[in-house]
């Protein structure tokens, strides 16, 4: 009798406690950053649109950007083309492979440049509007729960897998309840925090979901910051031709 | 011979003459010289100066720089054992006055809502005691340099008035960098502005100037290594055999970049680096370059100066050869009795004519003689003010102070160029007096 009332405390133990160390168990952030990765990356399709690009610095005008960004992450391949201002009109930015190259119509000349380069004056990076690789580019350190606004977030700690990533340590926030990245803080090789990248407002483009807002705060130099919106989003098929140096050349012409 | 003679004293006679007029016509040949001159002495002294100037900026006369390139193509500049490169120094004897060894970056310095890129160069300041001498501080004192923060590092910076008026940064103020790694990653660097030193202003701004473990750590590179290598010689003439002697030795031990690749037109350093954008290959590759290769262009100046200096002259003795071709003409005039006797005392027509250019020649002699020491006394003159080491024209003083350097062959040339073009002017007139029948002569 005393061993079946012991077998059922027990099983009953068990019963109760299994679940809470089931929930105790620490996410899978590696599946997480792979599923951030999927989710803005388009690896069946093509992706095209239009990013405004509002750059404020202090004591300066705003600068207004504007790029038409045509992606084919299969490949590797991007082609950002500047359409605004009319003096930046025309340059652009490829990459093929590993390669990327800035083209500027008046020197009509390339040269060659980083995918980890800023985009004209603004703070956003070429990385920006680059398919993410979070998964690839770095492991997880750390990460604890919290709340950003009214949402329930995990914050983690990532530090680089090498030196070939912009920022060597990055923290993000990341929507428990649908994976999407929140805010994102970037930190430099020593530790210093150098801009808080604020993701507001997503948007749905095929199967996808990529920001289609986003916040960019430069932490050292205080009121500058940087205004991405994205219009026009598409999947629709680009010709191959499209990412070429010769279509860079000609549509600058 | 005596016949010669004869004539040259008459000649010199007849110039004694017409003082005033002499004086006149040898006093524009005079001037036209003398500017020549000037223009000549400064070209000559141009390259010297300017290259002497610039490897101060530069810090040597030949440098040597380690790349290495990842497997994904990125180049990363860094000399991590200078065993080899010190070595081939001491057993080529080369005449050394200093190594320096500096790392640098480009980056944004922020202060205060204000940012601007720059240059940081990074300096030992324990052995590169002769940058302090170079550097002219408005403010701030080199000692700052010397100074670390709470953290052991020397974070002290000097900027040129030039960025620090537009960072409005003063003295003691902590100045944000924004730069990156030799992989290419973000980092932020926290400097102390130490001095602010005088900006020439010319051929771009100078470079700010740190402490090199500092701009060594901020780039990742080991306290121990560096990115250029600058050998300072005695003798700026000496560049291009020792860099030729130290490259081929260097070429025996070590994998170097080719040297002399550049087209047509391009610049010898650029060629190098472009090399480096187009090969792969692994471990270090050392690029060796020179200043010489630097101010290519600046030979190009010169020529440009010498070019213009000889077409000045031209055109200076143009218009003086007008003049003279119608001086002779008018003394060929106030002589027709002279020449008439001379002729009916027997004197052949060629040597009046003779005479006439004898006269043209001595007189482009003496402008001449006379041009060139009124050039010599303004270069004296000249070289002996001191314009400061802060001078806006700094770049092209030595130490402050004019140097002229006037090639022998040139002097040479100018004064065959006068007295080629005054004989010419006076060739008409001299002829039209020697072909004067004596009888017409004697009777005007």
């Amino acid at each position: 009798m005393k061993r079946l009332i012991y077998t059922s405390i027990l099983i009953a133990a068990l019963t109760v406690l299994t679940p809470v160390w089931v929930a105790a168990e620490d996410p899978d952030f590696d599946s997480i950053l792979r599923e951030i990765d999927d989710l803005a990356n388009f690896s069946e399709s093509d992706f095209s649109a239009v990013y405004t690009i509002i750059s404020e610095r202090p004591g300066e005008e705003r600068e207004v950007t504007q790029a038409r960004l045509f992606r084919r992450d299969l490949n590797d391949q991007f082609l950002i083309l500047i359409l605004q201002p009319d003096v930046q009109r025309g340059q652009g930015y490829l990459q093929v492979d590993e390669n990327v190259w800035f083209y500027d119509p008046e020197s009509r000349k390339f040269e060659r440049t980083t995918i980890r380069e800023n985009i004209q004056n603004s703070d956003a990076q070429n990385a920006d509007l680059d398919q993410s690789s979070f998964s690839s580019d770095y492991t997880v350190q750390s990460w604890q729960e919290g709340t950003l606004g009214s949402f329930d977030v995990y914050v983690v700690d990532l530090e680089a897998r090498s030196s070939d990533v912009a920022y060597d340590q990055v923290r993000l926030w990341i929507r428990q309840d649908q994976t999407i990245v929140l805010k994102e803080e970037d930190f430099s090789v020593n530790g210093r925090l150098m801009r808080t990248v604020l993701y507001p407002r997503y948007e749905r483009v095929g199967s996808k979901i990529i920001p289609k807002q986003v916040l960019i705060v430069d932490e050292l130099n205080d009121g500058e910051r940087t205004q991405l919106t994205m219009t026009d989003a598409t999947i629709q098929t680009i010709p191959d031709s499209v990412f070429s140096k010769a279509y860079l050349e000609r549509v600058s012409n | 011979m005596k016949t010669l003679l004869k004539t040259v004293l008459i000649a010199l006679r007849n110039l004694n003459r017409q003082k005033r007029r002499t004086f006149l016509l040898g006093g524009a040949i005079a001037f036209g010289i003398t500017i020549v001159t000037l223009i000549n002495g400064f070209a000559g002294s141009f390259v010297e100066n300017v290259s002497e100037n610039f490897s101060n900026i530069l810090a040597g006369h030949i440098f040597v720089q380690g790349v290495e390139k990842t497997a994904d193509g990125k180049e990363q500049w860094r000399i991590a054992d200078d065993d080899i490169l010190l070595e081939i120094v001491a057993e080529q004897e080369m005449p050394v006055t200093f190594v320096s060894k500096r790392s640098e970056f480009t980056g944004a310095l922020i202060f205060q809502g204000e940012s601007i890129r720059q240059t940081v160069v990074g300096v030992d300041w324990d052995e590169e005691r002769y940058l302090r001498e170079r550097l002219v501080l408005l403010d701030g004192e080199f000692e700052n340099m010397l100074a670390t923060n709470d953290r052991g590092e020397r974070n002290g910076i000097i900027l040129t008035e030039t960025i620090a008026e537009a960072l409005n940064v003063e003295l003691g103020e902590r100045i944000i960098a924004r730069m990156r790694t030799i992989a290419g990653q973000q980092n932020v660097g926290e400097f102390v502005l130490a001095g602010v030193s005088y900006d020439p202003g010319l051929f771009g701004q100078l470079s700010a100037y740190a402490d090199l473990s500092y701009v060594n750590e901020l780039l990742t590179l080991q306290p121990k290594q560096y990115q250029t290598l600058g050998i300072f010689l005695t003798d700026l003439g000496l560049i291009d055999q020792e860099a030729d002697q130290y490259f081929e030795e260097l070429s025996r031990r070590v994998n170097v970049f080719e040297r002399n690749t550049e087209e047509e037109g391009e610049n010898p350093v650029e060629a190098l680096f472009e090399q480096a954008d187009e090969e792969t290959w692994s471990g270090v590759r050392y690029r060796l370059f020179t200043l010489n290769d630097v101010l290519s262009e600046v030979d190009e100046i010169v020529r440009l100066l010498n070019g213009a200096a000889l077409v000045i002259l031209l055109v200076l003795f143009v218009i003086i050869m007008v003049g003279i071709t119608n001086t002779f003409r008018m003394i060929m005039y106030e002589r027709v009795k002279e020449i008439g006797t001379m002729r009916a005392l027997g004197m052949q027509r060629e040597r009046v004519q003779i005479l006439f250019l004898l006269e043209a020649f001595l007189l482009a002699m003496g402008g001449v003689l006379f041009g060139l020491v009124v050039a010599g006394i303004i270069m004296l003159i000249m070289s002996q003010i001191f314009l400061g080491l802060d001078s806006a024209i700094f770049i092209l003083l030595k130490n402050g102070y004019f140097t002229f350097a006037v090639r022998p062959l040139q002097v040479a040339m100018n004064a065959g160029i006068v007295a080629g073009l005054t004989i010419l002017a006076a060739f008409i007139p001299s002829r039209k007096a020697a072909l004067m029948p004596p009888v017409d002569a004697l009777r005007a």
